[in-house]
């Protein structure tokens, strides 16, 4: 019974971990792209780590599994995070409708205000 | 966090009392202690251990059913053959105020359908995120503060 | 099959499965690597193949019924995060001059 519901946690995983792969290549731009990693990656690394603790089964096999769930929870948004204003600090213009971004950041200090500043901000790139 | 300390004590009591030191036993103690400290808590004046329980495990249930939307969206979208995003940043203004709350909140907002947070601002007021399925930008924001923000600050608070 | 994997017996066929879709989504996530174009793309295409990696050793220590191999896993997963957390701080970095 357990070896099946683990089976198919770990099908679901590797299937949702395969479809990150595929979104990395098919996506049109960067950040489109980076979202189809973080939501799919994680949850399909969280599903195979409870595949892993439920077939190993013992109380520390439960506890690494429920630790490494917590990590993963915590750090793949906050590399996507990192790694989405690093991209946008280096010029990587997203393909958007509506960028409220735009001229935001300071060009020297990279500081990052929350109202438009007083220079007329940027006309929307519609595409 | 008083009763929360009470709780964990009742589940080591409970398995002395069977006299077996296991995961499964320590859960169930665990949860009698639970059902104990609902009985009595009226006693202890203005406590709010089980609210906040339940709150928790709402948003617990809350989160991964968005997460698992969030993923059959994505699913759908990488394996069609058209492309539904229509891609915006979008700044939503700020109720959380420490950094601990905008991080969970940011995280949060990652794992859910179609939103990917990019960067707060210097002064925390601000998110900026990056949203892949948004027809009304004011719905969305609403939507943000009204359904994530508030049920995590329900918690937290 | 998954004997023939990796060589071993095991009593949990079930999991060969995953374990050959997670080897096929890293060709796919090292075609991006390569590709590009730009190297916020491919840092994040090695971020995910770290995961795969990992997603592997944790699927390679139910096989073998191994819990070393999920420290291994974690540890990895580890380094993985801080590798992406440098390359982000490095690319910002780098614009600020």
């Amino acid at each position: 019974m357990s070896e099946i519901v683990s089976g198919l946690l770990a099908l679901a995983g590797a299937l949702l971990m395969l479809i990150a792969a595929i979104g990395l290549l098919r996506m049109p731009d960067f950040y489109t792209r980076m979202q189809a990693a973080a939501k799919a990656g994680t949850l399909g690394i969280l599903l195979i780590v409870a595949a892993t603790g439920i077939t190993l089964g013992s109380v520390s096999a439960l506890l690494h599994a429920l630790l490494a769930s917590l990590f993963f929870l915590l750090t793949t948004p906050v590399a996507a995070h990192l790694l989405g204003r690093a991209a946008y600090l280096s010029g990587i213009r997203p393909w958007v409708l509506h960028d409220d971004l735009a001229g935001r950041y300071h060009p020297s200090t990279h500081e990052l205000s929350g109202e438009p500043s007083a220079a007329p901000p940027e006309p929307d790139v519609s595409q | 966090m008083n009763l929360f300390l009470l709780n964990v004590l009742l589940a080591i009591v409970w398995t002395m009392a069977v006299g077996r030191f296991t995961f499964q036993q320590l859960s169930l103690g665990f949860l009698l202690g639970f059902l104990v400290i609902v009985v009595i808590e009226p006693l202890w004046g203005k406590q709010a251990y089980t609210p906040r329980v339940w709150r928790t495990l709402r948003f617990t249930g809350f989160f991964l059913w968005e997460m698992f939307l969030s993923n059959l969206q994505i699913a759908y979208d990488v394996l069609t053959h058209r492309l539904y995003a229509r891609p915006q940043i979008i700044a939503v203004p700020l109720d959380t105020r420490t950094a601990a709350e905008i991080t969970l909140l940011a995280n949060f907002l990652t794992l859910t359908p179609g939103t990917l947070s990019l960067d707060v601002s210097t002064d925390r007021q601000t998110l900026y995120v990056h949203a892949m399925y948004v027809k009304d930008r004011e719905r969305f924001i609403d939507e943000v503060k009204r359904g994530l923000e508030a049920r995590l600050l329900e918690v937290l608070r | 099959m998954i004997e023939w994997l990796i060589g071993l017996p095991t009593d949990t066929p079930l999991l060969a499965a995953p374990m050959a879709i997670l080897v096929a989504a890293l060709a796919l996530a090292f075609v991006r690597v390569v590709r590009g174009p730009t190297i916020p793309d491919r840092v994040i295409a090695l971020d995910l193949m770290a995961s795969l990696v990992v997603g592997l050793l944790l699927l390679l220590g139910a096989v073998l019924d191994l819990l070393a191999i999920v420290d291994i896993a974690i540890v990895l997963a580890l380094i993985a995060f801080l590798t992406t957390v440098a390359f982000a701080s490095l690319i910002e970095r780098r614009t600020r001059e």
